[in-house]
This record gives C-alpha cells, sequence and structure tokens, in this order.
C-alpha cells in the first residue's frame, strides 16, 4: 500500500519550472528521504501535497485522496514545513492549542506533545525567544499533534544541534516502526542515508531516483580499489590482462577498477609481486549525489582552489 | 518512545466554522498586540471624546448663532472614534498580514483546508470583539461626555425641542440617550468600527502584507477625501457621500439638528448599509484571492 503518491506533479512561478513532470510514491512503515539541492522543488512538492499551492499540472494524493477532501486534516497528517512560521509573540502552548482546537484535538495533547519534544519548561514562553533549534522542535510537537499516520518533515534536522539531530533521527525511525508514513526532505545526502530506508531524488523539479537507499548506492558507486606496489608498472600490466581498468592516482599508486581486492592480491601473487597496499574504496554517498544532481543545480559556487600555476 | 496516548478518535464531522472559530479566538487573544490595541480603542474612545467634549464645552459662551446652531453634544462624545478607526483597521488588517508575515498561514491553511472557512472564522471573531468593545466604548464616551457638559453648566433642552431652542439656550445643551437619534448615533457609531474592520481584514486577504494593507487602509479614510476636494465641486460633490469616511460621518451625526453637513450627507441607516456593502465586496474580493492564489 502505497501511502503519498504523486503523478506528473508540475508546478511553475512565473517562467521558473519548480516541479517538473514528478511522479512517486512514498510507502507506509519505513522513513521515506526526499532529496535534492537547494531549491530543487522540495519544499513546493511538499506544499503541493498539503494542498497550500495548486500544481499546475498531475495530481497528488494521500491514501487516494486530495488533501483538501480530508475531513480532520490535523489528524491524518502532520507537518514541519517552516520551523519560524509561528507569530513571535504567542506563546509554545497557546501555539499548539490554537492548532489543536481547528481538529477537536484535546488540550492534554498539547502537554503531551510539547512533554515528547522537551519543551514542557518553555511552554508558556514567547517563540519568538526560541532558538532554531527550540522552534524545529516546536514544529516537530504541531506535526505529531494529531497523531496522524502521515508525517512530512521539510528539513528538520536544520538547526539543530548534534543531541538534536540525534533525536530527531530516533524520533523518525520510531515513527515509521510504528507503520506511520514519514515523508523527510534534506539536502543532504549523509543524513539521509543514516535515517531513511527508501529516497526519492530530484534535482530541479525532475526526478532522478525512486529507489531504496541500499540500491541507490548500490547502483551509483563503483567500487575502487587503491593499490601500492614496488612494481607498479609490472602490475597495472597484470591486471589490465586479467580485464582491470587501471589509472595512476597519488604518489604512485594505482586505482583499480571492474575487479575486486581479492582477484587483485590473487593476481598479484600468481605474477610473484609484492603489495604495499590493497584498500578498497568508498566513494561517498555525498559524492555520489553531488555527481548526480551536478546537472541539476541551478548555482554553482566557482570557488578556485589550490590552482598550481 | 511512544507518541499517542490521550487522542480519542472522531468520527463524525469536519474541522469546520465551529473548530475554526475557537481556534482564531485563541490566537487573537494568545497576543499582546490585541489587548494594546484594544486598550487604545477604549482610552482613546472615552478620553479624546471627554477632553474635545470639554473643550467645545468652554468655547460655548463665546460661539455665535452659527456655531451654536452646529454645536452637537452626540457627535462631541463620539469623537475618540477618530484615533480607534486606524487602531481597528491595524488590528483587522493584522490578523491576517502577520500570518502571511511568519509563514504560519500555511499552518492555518493545513489544518482547515477549506479556505473561506478561514476567513469567516477571522471575519466572526474580530468582528465579535469589536463590536463588543467599540459599543461599550461608545456608549461609555456618551454618558462620560454629557456628564462633562453638565459640568460645565449644561442642561438638557426639553425633547423635541427645535434647533431654534438650542441657538437661544442659554446654556449648553445636553444630549439624553432617549434624544431623538442619540441612541442610534452612538449604535452606530459602534457598528462604524466594526465595518472598517471587516473592510481591513478583506483587504489584508487581497494583498497579504502589513505595510501595503494599512497604507491602503489609511488611504481610503484619509487620502481618498482630500483628492476627492480637490475635483470640481459638481463632481465632488455627488462623490462625497460615498466616501468612507463620510459614510461614518452620516452614521454618527444627529441630523435632526440641522447641521452643516446636512443635505451632502446619507441618512444614517443608509450609510450604515452603504459601508456594509463595502465591506462585503472587498471581504468577497480577499475569499477570492484567498482561494486562488498558492498559500
Amino acid at each position: 500500500m502505497h501511502v503519498i503518491e504523486a503523478a506528473r506533479l508540475s508546478k511553475s512561478y512565473g517562467r521558473t519550472r519548480a516541479v517538473d513532470g514528478l511522479s512517486f510514491e512514498v510507502r507506509a512503515g519505513v522513513v521515506t528521504g526526499f532529496l535534492g539541492p537547494n531549491g530543487s522543488g522540495k519544499s513546493t512538492t511538499m506544499r503541493m501535497i498539503m494542498g497550500l499551492d495548486r500544481p499546475n499540472a498531475g495530481d497528488v494524493t494521500l491514501d487516494g485522496r486530495r488533501y483538501h477532501d480530508l475531513r480532520w486534516p490535523l489528524r491524518e497528517v502532520g507537518a514541519l514545513l517552516e520551523a519560524k512560521a509561528v507569530h513571535p509573540g504567542r506563546s509554545a502552548r497557546n501555539h499548539l492549542l490554537s492548532l489543536a482546537q481547528t481538529n477537536t484535538i484535546p488540550k492534554e495533547r498539547v502537554d503531551e506533545v510539547l512533554e515528547l519534544v522537551g519543551l514542557t519548561a518553555v511552554a508558556g514562553r514567547k517563540v519568538g525567544k526560541f532558538s532554531l533549534g527550540m522552534s524545529q522542535r516546536l514544529g516537530i510537537a504541531s506535526a505529531l499533534l494529531g497523531d496522524p499516520g502521515v508525517l512530512l518533515f521539510d528539513e528538520p534536522i536544520n538547526g539543530l544541534d548534534p543531541e538534536g539531530i540525534l533525536w530527531v533521527r530516533n524520533l523518525l525511525k520510531s515513527l515509521a516502526g510504528e507503520g506511520r508514513t514519514i515523508f523527510v526532505s534534506s539536502h543532504l545526502m549523509s543524513e539521509m542515508s543514516l535515517t531513511a530506508t527508501d529516497l526519492v531524488v530530484i534535482g530541479r523539479g525532475k526526478l532522478i531516483a525512486d529507489t531504496t537507499v541500499d540500491d541507490f548506492i548500490r547502483s551509483n558507486t563503483v567500487a575502487t580499489v587503491l593499490v601500492r606496489s614496488p612494481e607498479a608498472g609490472r602490475l597495472a600490466d597484470v591486471l589490465s590482462s586479467i580485464g582491470a581498468s587501471v589509472t595512476s592516482g597519488e604518489g604512485g599508486s594505482l586505482l583499480v577498477t571492474k575487479v575486486d581486492s581479492a582477484r587483485i592480491g590473487e593476481a598479484a601473487h600468481a605474477a610473484g609481486i609484492a603489495l604495499h597496499e590493497l584498500s578498497p574504496q568508498q566513494a561517498s554517498l555525498e559524492e555520489v549525489f553531488m555527481e548526480l544532481t551536478s546537472d541539476s543545480v541551478d548555482f554553482h559556487g566557482h570557488a578556485r582552489v589550490g590552482v598550481a600555476s | 518512545m511512544t507518541v499517542a496516548t490521550t487522542l480519542p478518535p472522531i468520527e463524525r464531522g469536519r474541522a469546520g466554522l465551529r473548530e475554526e472559530t475557537l481556534s482564531e479566538w485563541t490566537k487573537l487573544r494568545s497576543v499582546r498586540s490585541t489587548w494594546i490595541a484594544l486598550a487604545v480603542v477604549v482610552v482613546a474612545g472615552i478620553g479624546l471624546s471627554a477632553l474635545v467634549t470639554n473643550i467645545e464645552a468652554g468655547r460655548w459662551a463665546g460661539l455665535g448663532v452659527v456655531d451654536r446652531a452646529q454645536f452637537d453634544p452626540v457627535r462631541f462624545s463620539q469623537t475618540g472614534e477618530f484615533i480607534s478607526q486606524f487602531v481597528v483597521g491595524v488590528l483587522g488588517a493584522l490578523i491576517v498580514t502577520s500570518e502571511y508575515a511568519t509563514g504560519s498561514i500555511r499552518t492555518t491553511l493545513a489544518t482547515i483546508p477549506r479556505r473561506t472557512t478561514v476567513l469567516a472564522a477571522k471575519g466572526i471573531v474580530i468582528a465579535a470583539v469589536i463590536f463588543v468593545v467599540a459599543e461599550l466604548t461608545a456608549f461609555a464616551s456618551f454618558f462620560v461626555s454629557q456628564a462633562v457638559l453638565t459640568a460645565h453648566g449644561g442642561k438638557a433642552l426639553p425633547s423635541g425641542s427645535s434647533i431654534v431652542a438650542q441657538l437661544k439656550s442659554p446654556t449648553i445643551p445636553v444630549a439624553s440617550i432617549t434624544s431623538p437619534g442619540a441612541a442610534r448615533a452612538v449604535f452606530l457609531c459602534g457598528v462604524y468600527l466594526v465595518l472598517l474592520t471587516i473592510i481591513a481584514l478583506g483587504i489584508g486577504f487581497i494583498l497579504r502584507h502589513t505595510a501595503g494593507a494599512i497604507s491602503l487602509y489609511v488611504g481610503l479614510l484619509l487620502v481618498l477625501p482630500l483628492i476627492i476636494q480637490i475635483l470640481p465641486s459638481s463632481i465632488s460633490n455627488s462623490i462625497e457621500r460615498y466616501l468612507p469616511s463620510n459614510l461614518g460621518l452620516a452614521m454618527i451625526v444627529v441630523t435632526t439638528r440641522k447641521t452643516d453637513f446636512a443635505g451632502v450627507l446619507m441618512s444614517p441607516w443608509a450609510a450604515a448599509g452603504t459601508l456594509a456593502l463595502y465591506a462585503a465586496v472587498i471581504v468577497v474580493i480577499g475569499g477570492w484571492v484567498l482561494v486562488r492564489r498558492d498559500a
């Protein structure tokens, strides 16, 4: 059963295409990461799921229903869209109370979610005096208020300290473990690799991948092995003869692809070549993500780093 | 970590006007600016009215025939409304534009996806609050101001007495709430503020920006009359009565006393109806923008 379903979703603002023919599915019971560079259309997509922005084309449904048709929306979908989207002069408790009243959620639930996110002590304080981290916690509290089956979080770890980040990670996983549908956007691949099971990756409003984190890593990383040997030249010939692709790396090392480290070791042994190092290289997820989305980033920084003249 | 323990399910109904009205009341009462604004309405309403009445009463002895004819103890008692009309306008605009400024309008519209319900709930709450405060203030101002006039030696004219009696009266005329038109004028003064609040609310939904909404609102009340005055009198005479500020005046002037405004202004109820029509049109446009535009 897929819970969130987007079909050929498109949205333009003036001449800018924020989301372009985006289709994906989000299932219940796991954390689904929604990944893309800044400005790639993640927030726009979130707003369309919530019925806040009207798509120019396509459709997005929750269990087959449009957001607009939900009878008690807070009890079905909880969302953290912008942490700072609260009147600064209102207390956290009154903010949550005003939300609870819209969906006939009892007052006790307000105190319960305040406790859950650790804001009980500052519940009566004006939200304008909150740090970004506290605001994020308040946003998460408001998302949890209606005990919803679907939760949308737009960049929930922004502004959190390491302890807070860990707390969010565990919260997301435990919410998913309860069978809820969790859709979390982020521009940090590394974060998603720790939290998410499924991935929806977009760039410039277009779908790049709709997959699992494991598959995403497997299909997008090339296993490279770094080899050092006093007889690098002869070793390169030997490895080429068994079908490996060899390039030279730093400090006379060899970077070998297409064969794994076991076969490299065996081939070297058979040819009587000593090896000083034989180490599989893990391409970082961040690199894979950058590589994949590099064509779809609107604004590149042009930093000149260490160019020898 | 358990997330839910005390949330009883609901089977029936949907998140609608009743729920959103409760929520809007919570939002309105939980920010200090609301209470400051309402305090200004009360203090300016009663205080400024009493002050102006006091000044006018002090001038009575030296007034000529024309000025004595224009001496209106009811209207003087509502002078504070000049300040209040801006305060309620700011409040009416802010309950919309502050949500756009912070982005919390998106939270509001996500909790109540039927957007016209949000508009209706905001309108009901702010109109009810302003109605109560403005009426209490208007009647309190009336009685305080008449007390000020009495303190200056003023005496109630016999009921049904003509303007001639006022001209010839050696003492300052004091109105009673049962004087012809007095209760209506005082009541409509409160209604004027309620209608202006709704107009400001509608402008808030149309423009979404605090500065823009308040500028337009103040412009309608203060700048528009100045522009109309520049026009040739043949044109301005026929337009003037439709200006919001003049509609407000028409609702408050006790026209049974022939003052300088007679003939230019509409009758009090016609003026109230016209202003209500303005409010309705602006709210409908605001609702249309709210439903059509992305949040």
